[in-house]
């Protein structure tokens, strides 16, 4: 199959831009699933960050090819996942935001003060393997996964005890279970995230896995709304192409982007996609 | 009849762009425009467009004018991507100068080497920039070769042992500090402390107590120009007197440091490749233009930008053809006279001669060349 050349032209042009669309795409969707019980953990960007170090050490210290580095990311996010997740579920709410956001930057001053992964400066030099197929056809599994438990009598429980917690014990569901299950597979679909950013980016640095992409990704879930899982991810799309459909106005990108912003979460409490799944009665 | 009357002023409107970017040369720049650290990035637009101005009256490649097209990355390394590969895939850029600060560079660099795109960095002052690749130049000089120079300065001043302090959290200040570190052991200063901070820290007292029990004739401080302020202020209210000196690294080379730290700062030195009273040729004639057309003193950033500039339109000029690979063989070839003195490339496609860095002291707020 030869691709024409204005294509091939459009494609390289926005290569990382529909890299980004993807792999914000996944990390909406790590939001996405501990929301859905309920649970505001802002761990997703610490995830995401031993992901991609883990990923970029695999890749360049020991070489291993992609098929194996990529799922061999996820072990580091969930590891630490199942460590934080037995004592900071006991916590909830604005608690447990507070104590994920402190976890993550522990690990930022970690990676600052580890010389072995470059410090303040970051990895260089990570090999570019991260393909645009790969990445959307794992956040499409990802989806697809996500619609079908919602669809299932996993998602009525998890939106029972979202809307409730106690009453949802009290009807027999093991919330703790659930709110572990939620974690862990949020770390798998921030840890994937971060390893295939960093192969995409060539290069990583500490500044990336703090609180302020922590804040973005909860945004992204905010902004398109939980109802379903295409919500979020479709917020992470909109927050994505927003600052580059802005080029042209550079004097007030950042406020208009800003204003957007609040504009939706004053008017659109629900998000902008915030319709809700449509279930089969069970 | 009206509508054809309409029809053709359409036509003539829409027609003039098109036959002006025909002939335009399109050469792109990435800057920081808008976020916290748009200051850099404002600065260094304004010394582009003012030569750009002055480039354009004669034109390059025999009346060709160089049209700029300078994107904004708001200093995110993912948005300068972004910007690089639209100047490249859709404006066609035949060259791109910029990015601003070395962490954009680090993730620009690879996709406009990969295009064979030439790209000038105009402020990036991290080692490793050009080894990049090929395609990648800078005419800001690394602080492996000002520092030494600042060193330099001050053992002249009878320093012999040095403390140095660093923001850790923080590539450039981390980057500075190696440098600061191996040129200290080179020039053969004894290094009696390392302290290290957050770049967002606002209290030092631990770290500058402990150097203050060591008495070291210097503190070399290696930070952003807040946090070395910071450090500056609190020494002062800790008893550190003239008789310790304060070395800056790049971070500490700005206006700002003297509005933030005001006499707190003053005995401090830094090192720097340019300086308004600079006196090269065409040095005032540049401070006094751009003053007249922004209204406020050039600083480092926009000189710097002004001669890159004029040496990629004297490249483009040399190459002979709007052609990024004979682009990139007249840039390496570059024997320029700026602001900031004579300028050509090493091999490396790095500065080729720090002799114009001078020695900068802070007095009454304000910088002075050391003497």
């Amino acid at each position: 199959m030869t691709i024409p050349g204005w294509l091939d032209d459009f494609l390289w042009t926005y290569q990382t831009l529909i890299h980004d669309l993807g792999i914000n795409g996944l990390l909406a969707l790590a939001m996405y699933v501990v929301l859905a019980v309920g649970q505001l953990s802002l761990g997703q960007a610490a995830f995401m960050g031993l992901g991609a170090y883990s990923g970029a050490l695999l890749s360049m210290k020991l070489h291993w090819p992609f098929a194996l580095v990529l799922p061999a990311s996820c072990v580091a996010p969930v590891l630490f996942a199942l460590a934080i997740g037995v004592p900071t579920l006991r916590l909830s709410g604005v608690y447990l935001a507070i104590a994920t956001i402190g976890l993550g930057e522990v690990l930022r001053s970690v990676y600052i003060n580890w010389d072995y992964v470059g410090g303040a400066l970051g990895l260089n030099g990570i090999p570019e393997r991260a393909e645009t197929w790969m990445i959307f056809s794992l956040l499409g599994v990802a989806l697809l996964a996500l619609f079908l438990v919602g669809r299932s009598r996993f998602g009525r429980a998890m939106e029972a005890m979202r809307e409730d917690a106690t009453a949802a014990a009290a009807m027999g569901i093991n919330v703790r279970r659930y709110h572990l299950m939620a974690l862990v597979t949020s770390a798998i679909l921030a840890g994937l995230a971060g390893s295939l950013g960093a192969h995409e980016a060539d290069f990583i640095s500490p500044g990336e896995y703090g609180f302020e992409p922590a804040v973005t990704i909860l945004s992204f879930a905010l902004l398109g709304g939980i109802g379903n899982p295409a919500a979020p991810v479709a917020g992470a799309w909109f927050l994505t192409l927003l600052p580059e459909m802005m080029r042209d106005l550079p004097e007030i990108r950042l406020a208009l982007n800003g204003a957007i912003i609040v504009l939706a979460v004053l008017f659109l409490p629900r998000g902008l996609f915030g319709w809700r799944m449509k279930r089969r009665a069970a | 009849m009206k509508r054809r009357t309409l029809g053709l002023l359409a036509a003539a409107l829409f027609a003039t762009p098109v036959l002006a970017q025909a002939q335009s040369v399109p050469v792109g720049a990435i800057e920081i425009l808008s976020g916290p650290n748009a200051a850099y990035g404002i600065a260094i637009k304004a010394g582009l467009e003012l030569a750009l101005d002055e480039v354009n009256v004669k034109g390059v490649l025999g009346g060709r004018k160089i049209a700029l097209t300078v994107e904004d990355s708001a200093g995110s390394p993912d948005q300068a991507v972004n910007a690089a590969r639209k100047l490249i895939g859709r404006d066609k850029v035949v060259a791109i100068i910029g990015p601003t600060i070395s962490g954009e560079m680090f993730r620009v660099g690879p996709v406009t080497n990969e295009r064979k795109v030439p790209t000038l960095g105009t402020s990036t002052t991290a080692n490793g920039i050009t080894d990049i690749g090929p395609y990648i130049f800078r005419t800001s000089l690394p602080e492996s070769d000002v520092i030494p120079v600042t060193l330099k300065a001050a053992m002249a001043r009878g320093v012999k042992t040095i403390a140095l302090m660093y923001a850790n959290d923080d590539a450039f200040s981390k980057s500075g500090f190696d440098v600061m570190k191996a040129a200290a052991e080179k020039a053969g200063l004894k290094i009696i402390d390392i302290e290290s901070f957050g770049q967002k820290d606002s209290d030092f007292s631990a770290q500058l107590t402990k150097i203050k029990s060591l008495k070291p004739d210097a503190v070399g401080i290696s930070a952003l120009v807040e946090p070395t302020s910071g450090v500056l202020l609190q020494a002062r209210q800790l008893g550190f007197g003239q008789e310790t000196l304060f070395i800056g690294g790049n971070g500490a080379n700005s206006p700002k440091l003297g509005a933030i730290a005001g006499a707190a700062a003053d005995g401090l030195i830094v090192g720097s490749p340019w300086f308004i009273g600079k006196e090269t040729d065409g040095n005032p004639a540049f401070v006094a233009a751009f003053k007249a057309r922004y209204n406020k003193d050039p600083d480092q950033f926009a000189a710097q930008a002004y001669d890159a500039m004029k040496i990629m339109a004297i490249a483009i000029d040399k190459a002979g053809a709007v052609d990024s690979e004979k682009v990139t063989a007249a840039l390496a070839k570059t024997d320029f006279k700026g602001v900031m003195g004579p300028f050509q490339f090493t091999d490396h496609r790095d500065p080729a001669t720090a002799a114009g860095v001078v020695v900068l002291t802070m007095k009454d707020g304000k910088f002075v060349i050391l003497k």
